[in-house]
C-alpha cells in the first residue's frame, strides 16, 4: 500500500488548499453586495434570460458532451498503451495509430459538416 | 480483518448507500449527483483490489463523462431542476421487491461462487496496472480493441445525426436558411420549392406527415 | 510485497489472419469510406457515392466469403483466438452479406419516395423545419455507412469465440440499429418510440449478457468458449457461478433473437421502423444473432447440455406459441410478421436444441431459407402504397389480389413459405430442423412445433383469403413499382422456390458446412 501514499499526500494537500482558499476568502475578501455580484456567472457577459418553464438548452451542448465522452475513452486506451510501449514492437504504434484514426474519422466529418462552429 | 477489509466495507457501505440515495432523491440533479458518490467509492473499491486501472477507468469515464452526460440530458430535455413530486412512481413497492429479489439472487450466487476463493491482496500488487492491462491488451485483445474503435466512431456519426439540424445544410455548400424567414415562410419556401419542384400532392388529411406536405402545397 | 510486474522487452507482435477476417474488415472499411464521403463529398453527389461504396463493399466482402469457402485451408480460431472463422460461420457470414445486399436494394429505393428515411433526422416531427427539408428534397445519406458499421457488427457476432469479442460485436451492431429504427420517413413519432424502446431494453439486456459474461469469468477464469468449456468439464457443471452465468448470458443472447419471454421488443420495432430497416432487422440481425446462440452452446457449453435443455425447451416452446397465437390478432402487416419472425425464432431454436451436426447443418439452411423469405416480404410490403405512405393496416390489402394479381400472388406465396407449405422452402427448412430435433430426442418439442406452424398457418391464409377472395377497396392501395425492389421480391422469390423444389444443393452445402462442427 505504500506505492499510493504520495498520492494520498497529494490530494491531502489539494483538498487542503481548496479548502482553505474558500475559508481564507470568506474572511479577508471585501463584501458588496449588488446586482452584478449576484449574477450567476461573474464574466462580464449578460446571461441570456431563460423563456418561462424552464426552456431547452442547445442541443449542440450534447454534440460537445459525445464529442468529450468518446475522446475521453479514447484517452483512456492511450495510458496502458503508454505505459507498455517500451515492451511493444511496431506493431503498438500501428494499433494505436489505427484506433485513433478509426475514430478521427469521425471529427472529420463533424468538421467538415460545420459540426464544431458555434454560430 | 485486515485494514483492507475495512476500508473496503466501508467503501462498499457508501456505494450502496449513495446508490439507494439515487432512486429515493426527489431532484433529478441530486440523482445524477449522488451517481457521482457510488461510482467514486467503487473507484475506491477497485484500488483497494489493486486494479488500479480499472479504478481511473472508472473515475475518468463514469464520474467524469458519464455523469457529465447525464446532466447534460437533464438539460436539454427540460426536465425539471429542484424538486419534484412526480419523480415518484406508483410501482415503488413492486420495484423494491423486484430490486431486492434481483440482488438476493446475485449476492447468494456470488457468496456461494466465490466462498473457496481467497486470494490474498498482497500477491496482487500490480497486476491490474495499466501496463499488464497494456500488455494483455494490445496483444491477445487486439480485434475487441479495434471494434471498439468502430463502436466509438458510429456511435459519434449516430449522435450527429439525431442532434444537430444544421449540420446537414452546412458544409460544402453555403448554407440557404437564415433563421429570420421562418417567421414569413410562405414567400421563400415557395419560391425553393418551386424550383427544385420537390414538392408533391397528398390527399388523406388523417396523416401527420400527410399534413406537413399538404400544407406545403397550399403555400406553393 | 513484490509486485508483479512484467518481464521487460516481451510483448510478442500479435498474429493476425488479415486473409481470414478479410470480409469483416472489408465491410467496417467500407462504412469508415462512407464516413469520409459523408465528410468530403458535396451533397449532390454523396447518394449516388454512398450506394456505389456499399454495394461494392458488400460484393466484395460476399466473394471473398466464398473465396475462404471454397479454399482447402484446415479452419482455425484467428486473430489471437478472438474469432473462429470454420464452415458454419462462412455460412453464416455468407448469408448475413447477401440479405444485407437485398436489403440495401430496399434501403437505397428512392422511386417510391426521396427515401425510405427521414430527410433530417434531428427536425422534430411536424416542425417547419421538418417541411424545409422535405421541400427541399434533402436525403439523410449517414444510413449507408451506419448500416454497414451494423453488418460489419452481425459478421463478428456470429465469429466471436471469446464473450468480450462478442460484447463488442453485440454493441457494434446494435448500435446502429437503435439509431436508423427511429428515422422513418413517415410516422416518425412511431418510429422514435420504436427506438426508444428498442434501445432501453437492448441496453438492459446488454447488462445480462455482461453480468453472465462476469460470472462465467469467476468460474472459469477465462471469457474463451473453449476455455469455458474446458472448465465445465473438469469442475462439474452444478456450480452456482456458472449456472446464473448461463442463465443470464442467455437472457441477452435469446434477447437479440426475440425469443419469448424477450420478445416484447420485436412487433413494436418491426412496426415502427421504416419497412427497409425491418427487413435488415428481420434477416440478418435474426441470422446474425442465431449464429451467436449456436456458437455459444455449441461450443462453449455443450458439455453442459443436460442443464440448459430444459430452459430452452421452455424457451422454444413459449416463443413457437406466442408467436403463433399472438399473431392472430394482428391488423398491421408488419405487425404480423414481426410475430411470424418471433414464431420462426422457436423454430430455430429447436434445431439449436438438438445439438448434433444435424441440428447444426438444419439450422443454418432454415436460416437462409426463412431470411430470403422475410426480404422478399417486406420488399412487397414498401411496395403496397397509400397516399400516406405504406399502406400498413391489413384491411387496406383486401381485393389486392383482384388489382394486382402478380403482387398479391408473390405475397401469398412467401405468406405460404412462412407456413411451411410444401414446394416453399419453409417446408424444407422446418423440416430439416424437425428431423434433426427429432433425432436428438426432442419429440414433444417437434409436436409443439408442428402444432404451432398449423395456428400459424391459419393467419397466413387469412391473409391470403384477405387478398385474393374480398372486394377491392375503391380507394384502394397502389402498388409502386420499381427495378431495385422488384429485384428484392423477385430475388426472395425465386430462392424460396428453388429451395422448396430442389433443396438438395443447398442443404448439401449446410451440411458440408456444418461439418466440421465449429472449431474451438
Amino acid at each position: 500500500m505504500n506505492l499510493y501514499v504520495p498520492i494520498v499526500v497529494l490530494g491531502a494537500l489539494a483538498l487542503l488548499f481548496a479548502v482553505g482558499s474558500v475559508i481564507m476568502g470568506s474572511f479577508t475578501g471585501p463584501k458588496r453586495w449588488n446586482r452584478a455580484r449576484l449574477e450567476a456567472y461573474e464574466c462580464g457577459i449578460e446571461p441570456t434570460p431563460q423563456p418561462v418553464g424552464g426552456g431547452r438548452f442547445p442541443v449542440k451542448y450534447y454534440l460537445t458532451a459525445m464529442l468529450f465522452i468518446v475522446f475521453d475513452i479514447e484517452i483512456i486506451f492511450l495510458y496502458p498503451w503508454a505505459v507498455a510501449f517500451d515492451h511493444m514492437g511496431l506493431f503498438g504504434l500501428v494499433e494505436m495509430v489505427l484506433f485513433i484514426v478509426t475514430v478521427l474519422i469521425a471529427y472529420a466529418y463533424v468538421w467538415r459538416r460545420g459540426g464544431l462552429e458555434w454560430d | 480483518m485486515t485494514a483492507a477489509d475495512l476500508v473496503i466495507v466501508l467503501l462498499g457501505v457508501v456505494a450502496v448507500g449513495a446508490g439507494v440515495l439515487v432512486v429515493a432523491t426527489r431532484q433529478l440533479v441530486h440523482a445524477a449527483l449522488w451517481l457521482v458518490v457510488s461510482f467514486g467509492a467503487l473507484a475506491g473499491s477497485y484500488l483497494v483490489l489493486t486494479a488500479e486501472f480499472v479504478a481511473w477507468v472508472q473515475v475518468l469515464i463514469y464520474v467524469g463523462a458519464v455523469v457529465v452526460l447525464l446532466l447534460f440530458g437533464i438539460m436539454l430535455t427540460r426536465a425539471p431542476i429542484g424538486r419534484s413530486e412526480d419523480l415518484d412512481s406508483g410501482n415503488r413497492i413492486v420495484a423494491l421487491v423486484v430490486a431486492v429479489a434481483t440482488a438476493g439472487v446475485l449476492v447468494t450466487t456470488l457468496v456461494r461462487g466465490f466462498r473457496s476463493a481467497y486470494v490474498p491482496i498482497k500477491d496482487r500488487v500490480g497486476s491490474g496496472s495499466s501496463h499488464t492491462l497494456g500488455g494483455s491488451l494490445f496483444q491477445t485483445w487486439v480485434l475487441p480493441f479495434e471494434a471498439l474503435s468502430v463502436l466509438l466512431l458510429a456511435a459519434l456519426i449516430g449522435a450527429i445525426v439525431l442532434s444537430r439540424t444544421d449540420i446537414g445544410g452546412a458544409g460544402p455548400e453555403p448554407e440557404e436558411e437564415e433563421p429570420e424567414p421562418r417567421r414569413r415562410p410562405a414567400a421563400p419556401r415557395g419560391t425553393v420549392a418551386r424550383r427544385l419542384g420537390t414538392a408533391r400532392r397528398r390527399a388523406t388529411p388523417d396523416d401527420e406527415d400527410t399534413i406537413v406536405l399538404s400544407r406545403v402545397d397550399e403555400e406553393i | 510485497m513484490t509486485p508483479v510486474y512484467m518481464a521487460a522487452g516481451d510483448i510478442p507482435t500479435p498474429h493476425i489472419e488479415y486473409g481470414r477476417l478479410a470480409p469483416v474488415l472489408i465491410v467496417l472499411g467500407a462504412a469508415c469510406v462512407g464516413v469520409l464521403v459523408e465528410a468530403l463529398a458535396p451533397r449532390a453527389q454523396r447518394y449516388g457515392l454512398q450506394v456505389l461504396v456499399s454495394v461494392v463493399g458488400l460484393v466484395a466482402a460476399f466473394a471473398w466469403t466464398i473465396a475462404l469457402g471454397i479454399g482447402d485451408q484446415p479452419h482455425h480460431v484467428a486473430a489471437m483466438g478472438a474469432v473462429g472463422v470454420d464452415g458454419p460461420t462462412l455460412f453464416i457470414q455468407g448469408t448475413i452479406l447477401v440479405l444485407a445486399l437485398m436489403s440495401m436494394l430496399l434501403i437505397a429505393e428512392r422511386r417510391h419516395e426521396d427515401s425510405p428515411f427521414t430527410a433530417q433526422a434531428s427536425t422534430v416531427p411536424g416542425s417547419p423545419e421538418e417541411r424545409e427539408s422535405l421541400v427541399a428534397g434533402l436525403v439523410q445519406t449517414e444510413i449507408y455507412p451506419l448500416v454497414l458499421f451494423a453488418v460489419g457488427g452481425m459478421l463478428i457476432f456470429p465469429a466471436a469465440n471469446d464473450l468480450l469479442t462478442m460484447f463488442v460485436a453485440l454493441e457494434v451492431m446494435s448500435l446502429p440499429l437503435y439509431l436508423l429504427c427511429g428515422l422513418a420517413r413517415r410516422r416518425r413519432l412511431l418510429s422514435q418510440e420504436a427506438a426508444v424502446k428498442y434501445f432501453l431494453l437492448g441496453a438492459f439486456s446488454s447488462a445480462f449478457f455482461l453480468y453472465g459474461t462476469a460470472m462465467l469469468y469467476g468460474f472459469a477464469g477465462s471469457v474463451r468458449l473453449s476455455e469455458i468449456a474446458a472448465a465445465i468439464s473438469k469442475q462439474g457443471g452444478d456450480e452456482p457461478l456458472l449456472l446464473a452465468g448461463v442463465a443470464l448470458l442467455s437472457v441477452g443472447l435469446l434477447f437479440k433473437m426475440g425469443a419469448a419471454p424477450f420478445q416484447a421488443w420485436k412487433p413494436d420495432v418491426y412496426q415502427g421502423a421504416p419497412t427497409a430497416l425491418t427487413a435488415l432487422m428481420a434477416s440478418c440481425t435474426l441470422v446474425a444473432a442465431v449464429g451467436g446462440v449456436l456458437r455459444v452452446f455449441y461450443v462453449g457449453l455443450e458439455t453442459l447440455r443436460w442443464d440448459w435443455r430444459p430452459m430452452m425447451w421452455a424457451v422454444a416452446i413459449l416463443t413457437m406459441l406466442v408467436g403463433a397465437i399472438v399473431a392472430i390478432t394482428q391488423t398491421d402487416v408488419k405487425r404480423m410478421l414481426a410475430y411470424s419472425s418471433i414464431a420462426h425464432g422457436g423454430f430455430l431454436l429447436t434445431g439449436v436444441i438438438a445439438t448434433n451436426k444435424a441440428g447444426l447443418s438444419s439450422t443454418l439452411f432454415y436460416l437462409a431459407a426463412y431470411g430470403f423469405t422475410t426480404v422478399g416480404a417486406f420488399a412487397v410490403i414498401t411496395m403496397v402504397r397509400d397516399a400516406g405512405g405504406e399502406a400498413g393496416h391489413l384491411s387496406r390489402w383486401a381485393g389486392l389480389g383482384k388489382r394486382q394479381p402478380l403482387v398479391a400472388g408473390t405475397f401469398a406465396f412467401f405468406l405460404l413459405a412462412f407456413a411451411g407449405i410444401p414446394l416453399t422452402s419453409g417446408f424444407t427448412g422446418k423440416f430439416a430442423v424437425f428431423q434433426a430435433a427429432m433425432a436428438g430426442g426432442a419429440m414433444p418439442l417437434v409436436i409443439v412445433g408442428v402444432v404451432s406452424s398449423a395456428i400459424a398457418a391459419f393467419f397466413y391464409v387469412r391473409v391470403i383469403v384477405l387478398m385474393f377472395f374480398s372486394e377491392p377497396l375503391a380507394d384502394g392501395p397502389t402498388v409502386s413499382f420499381s427495378p431495385a425492389t422488384a429485384t428484392a421480391v423477385a430475388v426472395g422469390a425465386f430462392v424460396t422456390l428453388v429451395l422448396g423444389v430442389i433443396p438438395a444443393p443447398a442443404l448439401h452445402l449446410a451440411q458440408s458446412a456444418a461439418n466440421q462442427l465449429f472449431v474451438r
